[in-house]
């Protein structure tokens, strides 16, 4: 009977060999910590630096001047009253509830964050769209890094780089990345064959083709990977939270502990507030600059 | 033929079962995620299965949904390990509309909260064993994100103790020493945090509760305050957010309570009686705790772990059947 138990029971591995296997791994990933851990903490200090500094600073500025200053990039960019209105009124409804603080907080982080995303993921996006074997050796990691759940790189990371906004940026970088990449690889390989074969008989070289020609024609592709970028950046808020990093996250980490409905929903909002604004923004200046070069076209 | 026999397994297998329903019941127990409470869980879950014939069945959950949902909806029947200082209003609430019922002790030492310093540091400076140590050590403690303040780690935000934390902070005058609260964000990021501290050596204060694995595996001093216990003012004033006045006091051990649901209590004396009787002492907890992290074990090893090394710790739980009826079933595993 024990003979084939193998039959209705999968052959597993031996607990202790399994053991063995856990602690020798988890051995070596402290020892790396002792070892590299203060190096590591070393290179990434710059960032740490700057981050601290552009919180002070959206924290010390006057309400009224970041406001103003918001309002009028979000006028510039897409020229719409209503939005700028939305703009206003938004956040001054987010300081009425006494959430301003917090949400500086947290839109320091997320600008950072995005613009981390933006400038590693569009040249990596480039690179993948431009070789099939990056694409192949990109494509599986990019899937880990969105399916993988977010504590199990978190702790290690944690481990390493302790508690605060490194951590937090690096949380969220990894969940956030990923549209844009595969969106700037999809939009430079739908860019028309005979396009660029127009292009190339006229003389382009290579970095005039992508910078002249399939850059401009994937832009909306490649904006949409970057709304999306955005949309998960604000998603990780909370998650990035847990790691001690400030913002509008940890009252929503305690109103979920305490129950306390009203204030997850009131910082729930404030976050979606962030994003509707970043989005509309990104969305209508990518939208102004593509007429403006369709008309050029046409003209 | 084949198909026969199958059915007939079948129908055995439901009519054994509906049997053992008779005896006792379906049994829902909560499987709170940390080590103590998993073991506790598991164990339960182990003995009303094997001993009273229950159905058990864990269902994971934190201290506060846990709460809640026993309170609103009657399930889970049992929570094994209830540190109940952080639901405590809801528990009284609880108990007088008899919807809940406190069995007794899990922990019959309490749970030990204070504030923490490496004990390497301790080692290496006696006077950091006491509040006026650290506070005349203030700039070991280094503020992560700015160099010129120090950091005391706080609990997480929402948990009960972020009030009494914040409350001490001001009885304890760590503000004028230099200290600022650093919210650690959850459980996870505060023992990654003492984790980091202490494979690097580093100086590290804040925070933390007994029986853990991780004051079972990191070395920790409680650092005295030099104030003694005031148990009344802790209740009256240091437990509550509106605390205008607060005083010193080390923290009084913390209830840790196997609480059922009224209905449990009520549908299942023979059970209740045994959930009445089980409890651990910290000492033996935080050996099995530590037995727990050397072999990264779960709940489940742990349960058979301990059943199997610690007869005369179980066995007064339950009556003589009982008993017989576990150790027949742990012979089998």
């Amino acid at each position: 009977m024990s003979d084939a138990s193998w039959l209705t029971e999968f052959p597993q591995m031996d607990r202790a060999d399994l053991l063995t296997i856990r602690k020798t791994l988890d051995g070596a990933y402290r020892e790396f910590s002792r070892s590299y851990g203060d190096a590591i903490e070393t290179f990434f200090n710059p960032l740490l630096m700057f981050l601290v500094w552009f919180e002070k600073l959206l924290l010390a500025s006057p309400w009224w001047a970041i406001i103003a200053i918001i309002t009028i990039l979000a006028y510039t960019a897409t020229r719409s009253i209503k939005l700028s209105l939305g703009v206003i009124i938004s956040f001054s409804l987010i300081g009425y509830f006494g959430m301003w603080d917090n949400t500086m907080r947290t839109m320091s982080i997320i600008l950072v964050c995005t613009f981390l995303s933006i400038a590693l993921g569009i040249p990596i996006g480039i690179m993948m769209a431009r070789s099939n074997r990056v694409q192949s050796i990109v494509t599986p990691i990019l899937d880990v890094m969105q399916t993988m759940p977010a504590f199990v790189y978190l702790i290690p990371v944690v481990m390493l780089l302790g508690i605060g906004k490194v951590p937090g940026v690096i949380a969220v970088i990894i969940y956030a990345i990923p549209p844009v990449i595969r969106l700037t690889n999809l939009g430079i390989r739908l860019v028309d064959p005979e396009v660029l074969e127009a292009a190339t008989a006229y003389g382009a070289n290579k970095s005039q083709r992508l910078w002249g020609v399939q850059m401009p024609l994937a832009m909306p592709t490649i904006m949409a990977g970057i709304n999306q970028t955005i949309m998960m950046a604000l998603a990780m808020v909370v998650i990035a939270s847990m790691i001690g990093v400030k913002g509008l996250g940890q009252p929503v980490l305690k109103s979920i502990t305490n129950q306390y409905f009203t204030l997850g929903l009131l910082n729930g909002l404030a976050i979606v507030a962030l994003a509707i604004i970043f989005d509309r923004v990104s969305q209508a200046y990518a939208l102004r600059s593509q007429r403006h070069l369709k008309g050029g076209h046409n003209a | 033929m084949k198909k026969i026999i199958g059915a007939a397994f079948v129908l055995a297998g439901v009519i054994g079962s509906t049997h053992a329903a008779e005896a006792c019941g379906t049994v829902t127990i909560a499987d709170m995620n940390w080590s103590s409470a998993e073991l506790i869980a598991n164990v339960d879950k182990f003995i009303l299965q094997e001993g009273y014939g229950c159905e058990a069945e864990l269902i994971p959950g934190d201290t506060m949904p846990t709460g809640t949902s026993m309170v609103e909806k009657g399930k889970p029947d049992v929570a094994p390990e209830f540190w109940s200082n952080s639901f405590s209003a809801a528990l009284e609430k609880g108990v007088k509309e008899k919807r809940l019922r406190v069995a007794g002790d899990s922990l019959s030492d309490g749970g030990e909260e204070g504030f923490w310093v490496p004990e390497y540091m301790v080692k290496a400076d006696p006077s950091l064993a006491t509040l006026k140590g650290i506070k005349a050590n203030v700039k070991l403690f280094k503020h992560p994100e700015d160099p010129s303040k120090s950091a005391f780690m706080t609990c997480p935000a929402g948990w009960g103790c972020q009030i009494t934390n914040a409350n001490l902070y001001k009885a304890l005058k760590l503000e004028e020493a230099g200290f600022e609260l650093l919210d650690p964000g959850s459980a996870a990021g505060l023992s990654g945090a003492i984790a980091k501290a202490y494979e690097r050596k580093k100086p590290w204060f804040g925070y933390y509760w007994a029986p853990t694995p991780i004051l079972g595996k990191y070395k920790m001093v409680k650092v005295d305050f030099g104030s003694g216990i005031d148990a009344e003012h802790y209740k009256a004033c240091i437990g509550q957010a509106d605390c205008e006045n607060p005083k010193p006091t080390m923290y009084p051990p913390s209830p840790v309570k196997t609480v059922t649901t009224e209905e449990f209590a009520s549908r299942e004396p023979a059970a209740f009686a045994y959930l009445a009787k089980r409890s651990f002492k910290n000492a033996q907890m935080n050996g099995l705790l530590a037995w727990m992290e050397e072999n990264q074990a779960d709940g489940d090893v742990a349960m058979e772990y301990f059943l199997k090394n610690n007869e005369a710790t179980w066995t007064p739980w339950v009556p003589s059947d009982v008993a017989a009826k576990v150790k027949a079933a742990l012979a089998k595993l």
